[in-house]
C-alpha cells in the first residue's frame, strides 16, 4: 500500500465522517463544524491529485466563506430547538435500498473502468496553466462570472433593504 | 511518474506540521488536567464568577444586516480567487488580460458602490 492510498483513505474517511456527523448531530452549529471537516478533507484529496490551486480555493471559498454564510444563515433563523430523533419508517428502508443499489452500481462501474496512462506532470506550474487557459480560451465565462456575482450582490441588497423599510413603517 | 511522487512526498512535511499542531494543544491541555488541583464548586462554574448571572443562550437571532456582510465577504473572496491565477500567469498574458481583469474588478466595484449608496456598509 502506497502513501498516496493511505492518504486518500484517511481523507475519505474524514470526509464521510463529517457528512455522517452533519446528518446525525442535533445542534445546527455543530453540524456546520462537521461540514468544515468534510470540506477540509476534500481539499486534502485535491492535493493528493496535484490540484493545489483547487485545494486552496476549496479552503478559501468553501471552508471559509461558504461556512460563514451558512452560519449567518443559521443565525438569522430560530435555531435554539434541537431536532428530534426519528423512528425508522418505510421511507428510511426505501432510502437504504436506494443507497445499496447506488453502491453496487458505482462499485461495478468503477471496477470495470479502464484508466489510461496517468498524467505525470500535473504539479508543474498548475496555477500558471490555469491562469493562461482562463484568460485566453475561457474569457467569456470569466466575464460572465463577474455579472453573476454582481447580480447576487445587488439582489441580496434589494431583498434585505426591502425588509428594513417594512420594519420602519408600522 | 517519479517526479510526481517526489513532489507529493514533500507534503509529508505538511502532514507532520499538521499532526504537531493537533498534538501540541491536546498534550498541553492533558498535562494541565493531570497537574492542576481539582476542587469544583458551584460558583466556579458560572460564566462570570463575580458578575451578573448570565441568562438565555448566546446564540440569538441575528439581524439581516450581518448576513449582507457575510455575502459581501463571499463575493469578494471569489474575486480574490480569480486574481491569483491572473497574477501568476501575468507575464504570459499581457495587456489584453489586464483590460479583462480591470473590467472584472470595475464590475464588482459597481456592486460595492451600490452597497455603499444603499448604506449597507454602515455599521449600527
Amino acid at each position: 500500500m502506497t502513501g498516496e492510498v493511505i492518504a486518500f483513505f484517511v481523507l475519505a474517511i474524514v470526509a464521510i465522517m463529517g457528512g455522517m456527523l452533519l446528518l446525525h448531530l442535533s445542534n445546527v452549529v455543530h453540524m456546520v463544524v462537521a461540514l468544515v471537516f468534510t470540506f477540509l478533507a476534500i481539499a486534502g484529496i485535491f492535493i493528493t491529485l496535484s490540484a493545489e490551486f483547487v485545494a486552496a480555493v476549496q479552503v478559501l471559498i468553501y471552508s471559509g466563506a461558504v461556512t460563514i454564510i451558512m452560519l449567518f444563515g443559521i443565525m438569522l433563523t430560530r435555531h435554539d430547538d434541537v431536532s428530534e430523533k426519528k423512528q425508522i419508517k418505510s421511507s428510511t428502508l426505501l432510502a437504504a435500498g436506494g443507497v445499496g443499489a447506488f453502491f453496487l452500481l458505482m462499485f461495478f462501474a468503477i471496477n470495470g473502468m479502464s484508466v489510461s496512462e496517468p498524467a505525470t506532470n500535473l504539479h508543474v506550474d498548475n496555477t500558471k496553466r490555469i491562469g493562461e487557459l482562463l484568460y485566453t480560451n475561457y474569457l467569456i465565462p470569466f466575464e460572465l462570472i463577474s455579472v453573476l456575482l454582481l447580480a447576487a450582490l445587488i439582489g441580496a441588497i434589494i431583498l434585505a433593504k426591502r425588509d428594513d423599510k417594512q420594519e420602519e413603517k408600522p | 511518474m517519479d517526479l510526481t511522487n517526489v513532489y507529493q512526498n514533500n507534503y509529508l512535511v505538511v502532514v507532520i506540521f499538521l499532526l504537531l499542531g493537533i498534538l501540541l494543544p491536546v498534550g498541553a491541555l492533558t498535562a494541565g488536567r493531570l497537574l492542576r488541583p481539582y476542587k469544583p464548586r458551584k460558583e466556579k462554574y458560572t460564566t462570570y464568577e463575580s458578575g451578573i448571572e448570565p441568562f438565555h443562550q448566546s446564540w440569538i437571532q441575528f439581524n439581516v444586516r450581518y448576513y449582507l456582510f457575510a455575502l459581501l465577504f463571499v463575493i469578494f473572496d471569489v474575486e480574490t480567487v480569480f486574481l491569483y491565477p491572473w497574477a501568476v500567469a501575468y507575464d504570459k498574458l499581457g495587456m489584453f488580460a489586464l483590460i479583462e481583469m480591470t473590467v472584472f474588478i470595475v464590475m464588482l466595484a459597481f456592486g460595492l458602490l451600490y452597497a455603499w449608496r444603499k448604506k449597507v456598509l454602515k455599521w449600527i
